[in-house]
């Protein structure tokens, strides 16, 4: 037997459930159909022990999907008692309110026997291409609208397939051949996973995994608690609004630590909605652990002891607690939220972690026409900025906490008969700080086609920016109009007359600290770089900077900006040139340079 | 002649064909002109092998020359023009996070800052039609203007160039009388594929190289000129092929990755030779470890990379480049990787290094962090006084302290036991890695041999290789200059890609025939350039396919001769093949589409084996030079283990583990249970005992490497 009084053996198992778990992701990367799965790795694999504790995951996977999934596990064993499993059963769901939030992803869940004893489960969840209803849209009225519902039922038995069940959603989904596909490729890769485990537990003389899962949920659960009782106690909260699709959605924030366990309480957020972007509790619980987690402490793996501290409340009926038969399909769009605002509460509290809130959604383009060929839809996603850190400035164009990546241009153009006019760093989106928000991107498109056209896009915070933390100012809020100037709500499908643009300005990250602190070397680099006016220096930083260059100077270079450092302190001595308190929405003038 | 400059070392290889004889030379590499390091070993071999440079046919150099300029920001000042609206492409990158939990992450700066990109009024459809003609006005200005004020280079990343290339081309052509001091690099001609930032990246790297990678080949060649050299001088390219001086002055940005390439070549010569069709090209120096599977001695060649990461070693840290690349997986894991313990308790070993300065804590130059060559020389592995052969004594004590201290304390653990936690704990790192990759790969890793090399790779390679369930390990002789030897293995040849994107089903294939020719050509000229003859010259083709809108392709050969509708059917077919390879299945009723068409021209592959000057027959116990305890897991702790010298053991001879075998450069570890004999090739094989799966009731099993 592994002696795990021995560090160096619970090191070395430990590594090497994970290293199960990461066989587990490639073989169904390997063997998965769906792009979304295979190139966006959007998918999630991990290990649990026999109580459906989650012990070890992949290294891919989102929030959503892995600690969904992982607080999930425990509805496979209520519906399937251990005494109920035999060897060759399968397991599988996509109910919303025990796995991920949407009928879109498929949960699927293998017992691993050794000796005739359950020892654990593998399971993963993939997105899948199409379960009926109306996919990726909020318009149901109901989540009975967004397609297939599967109850936890045995997709195996025995090792023999239940045709009954796979015949049913051959008959409800668009693209049966890699929707199947793709649940074959799921069950495949759980056997990868459970041989490699039990050649592991042969390997070193384990009968069960008990002991193991304990001491690494232990481990866990305590490192994660020492990190969290290192930090002072206190409430911290912090409320944002989302655009939503119709009305506003408020998010209310209020963390709380005390001694070593965190609260997390929304109360106070808004009611769930007509519209499908209501979210299930246990997909709210997944976004809240991710965000404390990162927040306090990442290098701890994600286990079910990582979850333990933390405690996640949202009344019965607010829109992070929606009740069933509430539509839930883009449950994404308001759960993008939870993480940067519990940044944003937990303020300079988090440490060198401590981030401003950023641009938090995805913007989803989906432009769609007639074509001399036939008509076509296109549907890509494009990003904002990030929030300024503690101690760096926040990431342009880079999406948190959604791990999905842009379009380049070319592919679109090539794709559909778009033409992407202009993709590139919006000036003055970034909130000013001692560290700057990330930027906003502009995108500016048409088609190509010679007709109007439909388009949709989902660019939120064209109300609320991005806020700032610790005396940092908000990023510029998003803004989609036409080239003609007319603002418009894409959120709504627009149709554009022939020949006229769409502008898309993407949200900019929040900074973070007074940005009257920040050097004025940095200000000049970003002056130098065209994303801070020489205007928005001095009224934003306090920093007075010359050009020397001509106007009509089409090389500048460092050396043709200088910072006039008696200006600059005398007028950060007077204090005059910082803004209105934070939190106070700016709207920054357009991209372009 | 092979000469592979290093990070510290630069290494030579020798061979004399007449003589049937090898010199290895080893010189520091010089900084910043590593032309002295260079000629300094180049005329101490020489002059070693008593041979006058200009008896030279063949001198093959690889170079971290470029790769250093990305990683230290060295090179020139770069401007870039982009279609205008999309000069930020190269800094918006793929808008993803590279790690789900770490909000501390950070992106690369663009080699070009935003203040030198530049909007170019001029506008190509997807389908390479101009859709607003190029400003040349601008264009002539701006140019002018750049060179006035001192900026060096230019990249030239126009959207859809891959498509057609005529605005970038005009550009290059206003610059002849507008800027002819700036150096241009166009992306229609370094990387002329679809994705704008990738194409961008790619060609900016190239630009920002290409100065001071010109300006030593200028140097280093006038340099052997002037000491009577005369032959052929190549340069090794990161896929693993050869090119000239010339091509690798236009195309800097092909051997950024020369030395890992002539590494993995040196193994699949040695899979060639000794018949092993599955090998696994195991590197481990003082940062990382790099691995490689070598199939049918051949290594894998992708078809993009990613240099200089920024952050922890972390894959979507760095900046990508699409140039051909020997396949190959870098973790952070090597001799100055530093071990802690971690908030829960545990050993983590690397990423972090302690690197050349101020190093592991036993090279005695202040280091006092614990690393693995400290685990190593704690547990017996290392002589202290024969580290570099004898060349740098380690110092036991500091290393001591450092384990002591930072590992054993804290975990209440002898000191033994706690190097031999470091030392596993790599091993699992790099086992865990290899494993995942070849699964990735859809092969088993128990059919893999380990071909280990680099300072730390022989004193590992035993330990990984059990960890993944191989056969052997197999260790060359010149293990030091292993990428030396690769140089000499490869054949001179080019590669070529067309960016073309059209469904498999509705090609124009008079098209595609013109521009597959003309790559071909482009091809032949420059081998015949470079004096190979036109009957040995070797072309291959290939096409990178997909199934509609998926977003990765698979490349696989087409067939050779002019293409038509016909071939659709064989295509189509390679590619079902080669994806079932990959992921096990087709996805059936669906159409494919084509992204890139390739040609690879080739000349002849030297056969190529190193036979060192071979010792005198006779039994291992002649070699060995003595015994020192060495630490092999609690189920047997410290054992008086034998050391042998290399050097002395003869073809043929077999040594049984525990065993030390010692070589100037690294030193070999054998297991209990391992077998270790000497091949014809002088490589030292070391059979591993069959992999135990099943562990004896209550034995000790977990302290076994295996």
């Amino acid at each position: 037997m592994a002696d795990l009084r021995d560090p160096v053996v619970v090191q070395v198992l430990w590594q090497r459930l994970i290293s199960v778990t990461n066989e587990q992701a490639a073989a169904l990367i390997r063997t998965a159909f769906t792009p979304i799965v295979r190139d966006a790795e959007d998918l999630s694999a991990a290990v649990f022990d026999r109580g459906g504790r989650m012990i070890a995951q992949s290294v891919t996977g989102t929030p959503g999907h892995i600690n969904s999934m992982a607080t999930g596990m425990k509805h496979f064993l209520a519906a399937y008692p251990p005494d109920t499993l035999r060897p060759g059963d399968v397991l599988m769901t996509n109910d919303p309110w025990q796995t991920s939030g949407h009928l879109l992803d498929l949960t699927i869940a293998t017992p691993v026997f050794a000796r005739g004893a359950l020892v654990g489960f593998f399971a993963n969840t993939c997105h899948a291409l199409d379960i009926g209803g109306r996919p990726m849209s909020a318009d149901a009225d109901d989540v009975h609208e967004e397609g297939l519902y599967i109850p936890i039922m045995k997709l195996y038995e025995d090792g023999r397939p239940n045709d009954s069940l796979f015949r049913i959603i051959e008959a409800n989904t668009r693209a049966p051949a890699p929707v199947l596909g793709d649940i074959h490729a799921q069950v495949a890769c759980n056997e990868v996973g459970a041989r490699s485990l039990l050649a592991l537990m042969g390997e070193f003389g384990l009968d069960s995994l008990d002991a193991l899962s304990a001491t690494i949920v232990r481990r866990s659960e305590q490192a994660l608690r020492r990190a969290i009782a290192a930090l002072p106690d206190g409430e911290y909260a912090a409320e944002t609004t989302a655009d939503g699709l119709d009305a506003p959605i408020r998010i209310r924030t209020r963390v709380a630590i005390a001694g070593d366990t965190v609260t997390v309480d929304y109360t106070g957020s808004s009611d769930q909605d007509r519209r499908g972007i209501n979210v299930p509790l246990n997909y709210t619980e997944a976004y809240t652990t991710f965000a404390i987690k990162a927040a306090i402490s990442p290098e701890v793996p994600n286990n079910d002891g990582s979850f333990r501290p933390v405690r996640v409340i949202a009344p019965a009926g607010c829109i992070l607690n929606a009740q069933p038969p509430a539509p839930v399909a883009a449950r994404a769009i308001v759960g993008h939220f939870l993480p940067g605002t519990i940044f944003r509460a937990l303020g300079a509290a988090a440490g060198p972690r401590a981030m401003a809130a950023g641009a938090d959604s995805v913007c989803l383009i989906s432009v769609h026409g007639g074509a001399a060929a036939g008509p076509f839809t296109y549907t890509f996603f494009c990003l904002g900025g990030m929030g300024a850190r503690a101690g760096k400035d926040g990431l342009s164009t880079t999406g948190f906490p959604s791990g999905v990546a842009g379009t380049p241009a070319e592919v679109t153009e090539t794709l559909a008969p778009i033409v992407i006019h202009r993709r590139e760093l919006r000036a003055d989106s970034g909130g000013p700080g001692r560290h700057r928000g990330g930027s906003g991107q502009t995108i500016e498109l048409s088609v190509r086609t010679g007709r109007g056209y439909g388009i949709a896009a989902t660019a939120d915070r064209t109300h609320s920016p991005a806020e700032g933390v610790d005396g940092g100012q908000p990023g510029a809020p998003a803004r989609t109009v036409l080239d003609s100037g007319e603002a418009l709500n894409f959120k709504q499908t627009q149709q554009v007359p022939p020949g006229q643009r769409v502008i898309l300005e993407l949200a900019g990250g929040g900074g973070f600290g007074d940005p009257r602190t920040r050097d004025p070397e940095a200000v000049r680099r970003d002056v130098l770089n065209g994303l801070v006016s020489l205007e928005a220096a001095r009224s934003d930083y306090g920093v007075v900077i010359r050009r020397s260059a001509s106007d009509r100077e089409m090389v500048v270079l460092p050396d043709d900006f200088v910072v006039d450092q008696a200006a600059t302190s005398a007028l950060r001595a007077t204090g005059r040139g910082s803004r209105d308190p934070a939190g106070a929405p700016r709207s920054g003038p357009s991209g372009g340079s | 002649m092979g000469v592979d400059i290093g990070g510290t070392f630069t290494d030579l290889l020798l061979v004399d064909d007449r003589a049937k004889r090898i010199v290895i030379e080893k010189g520091l590499t010089t900084y910043p002109d590593p032309t002295e390091g260079v000629m300094a070993v180049v005329l101490q071999a020489t002059k070693r092998a008593e041979m006058p440079l200009g008896d030279i046919e063949v001198l093959v150099h690889g170079t971290t020359l470029a790769i250093n300029t990305l990683i230290e920001r060295t090179g020139s000042s770069t401007a870039l023009f982009a279609t205008r609206g999309h000069r930020d492409a190269i800094e918006i990158r793929r808008e993803q996070r590279y790690d789900m939990y770490d909000v501390l992450l950070e992106a690369p700066d663009p080699l070009a800052p935003r203040y030198l990109r530049f909007d170019i009024e001029e506008r190509m459809t997807a389908d390479g039609e101009v859709a607003v003609p190029l400003d040349r006005e601008q264009v002539a200005g701006l140019l002018r203007r750049l060179e006035q004020r001192g900026v060096q280079a230019l990249a030239v990343c126009l959207l859809h160039s891959y498509r057609n290339p005529a605005h970038e081309l005009a550009i290059a052509d206003i610059a002849r009388d507008a800027a002819p001091a700036l150096r241009i690099s166009l992306s229609s001609r370094v990387a002329p594929e679809i994705k704008e930032y990738e194409r961008a990246s790619t060609t900016l790297c190239n630009a920002y190289v290409q100065a001071k990678v010109d300006d030593y080949l200028t140097r280093l060649e006038r340099e052997l000129v002037r000491s009577g050299f005369r032959g052929a001088f190549y340069l090794m390219q990161s896929s693993g092929g050869l090119v000239t001086t010339a091509t690798a002055r236009q195309f800097p940005v092909r051997i950024l990755e020369s030395g890992p390439a002539g590494g993995a070549l040196a193994a699949a010569n040695a899979g060639r030779l000794t018949g092993r069709n599955r090998l696994l090209s195991f590197d481990m120096g003082g940062t990382t470890a790099k691995l490689a599977a070598i199939n049918d001695g051949e290594p894998l060649v992708a078809p993009g990379f990613e240099v200089a990461r920024v952050y922890r070693f972390a894959r979507g840290s760095g900046l990508p480049v699409r140039i051909p690349v020997i396949e190959m997986i870098e973790i952070g894991a090597g001799g100055g990787s530093i071990a802690r313990v971690d908030q829960l308790g545990l050993i983590r070993v690397g990423p972090e290094s302690a690197g050349a300065q101020p190093g592991p804590a036993c090279y005695g130059r202040g280091g006092t962090s614990p690393t693995v060559t400290d685990a190593d020389l704690l547990l017996g592995y290392l002589d202290p006084a024969y580290f570099l052969g004898g060349h740098m004594p380690l110092a036991t004590e500091p290393a001591r302290r450092a384990v002591a201290e930072h590992i054993a304390r804290p975990l209440g653990m002898d000191v033994v036991h706690a190097a031999w936690g470091i030392h596993r704990i790599v091993n699992e790192n790099m086992a865990n890695a290899a494993r995942v990759h070849l699964v990735e790969r859809g092969t088993d890793p128990r059919e893999y041999a380990v071909f280990a090399f680099g300072g730390a790779g022989p004193v590992h390679a035993y330990g990984v290789a059990a960890l993944l369930g191989a056969p052997a390990i197999v260790v060359p002789p010149g293990a030091g200059v292993a990428s030396a030897v690769g140089f000499l293995t490869a054949a001179p040849a080019f590669e070529f890609v067309h960016g073309w994107y059209t469904r498999l089903h509705a090609v124009d294939w008079t098209r595609v025939n013109g521009f597959l020719g003309e790559m071909e050509m482009q091809g032949r000229d420059l081998l015949a350039g470079a004096g190979v003859a036109g009957a040995a010259i070797d072309v291959r083709r290939a096409c990178d396919i997909r199934y509609e809108g998926q977003g990765s392709d698979v490349t696989v050969p087409i067939p050779p001769g002019m293409l038509s509708a016909g071939h659709v059917a064989d295509i189509q077919h390679a590619f079902e093949q080669r994806y079932r390879e990959l992921y096990g299945r087709t996805v059936p009723a669906s159409g494919l589409e084509v992204v890139n068409w390739r040609v690879t021209v080739r000349g002849p592959q030297p056969a190529f084996r190193v036979s060192p000057a071979a010792p005198r027959r006779g039994p291992a116990s002649a070699a060995q030079k003595g015994s020192r305890p060495a630490y092999f897991g609690d189920a047997h702790g410290l054992i008086d283990t034998a050391v042998f010298d290399r050097y002395q053991l003869a073809a043929g001879t077999a040594v049984e583990g525990p065993a030390i075998i010692e070589e100037r450069e690294s030193t070999i570890v054998v297991g209990p249970g391992g077998r270790a004999w000497v091949d014809e090739s002088l490589n030292v094989v070391v059979d591993l005992p069959p992999r135990l799966t099943e562990a004896p009731a209550g034995g000790e099993h977990d302290g076994r490497p295996t």
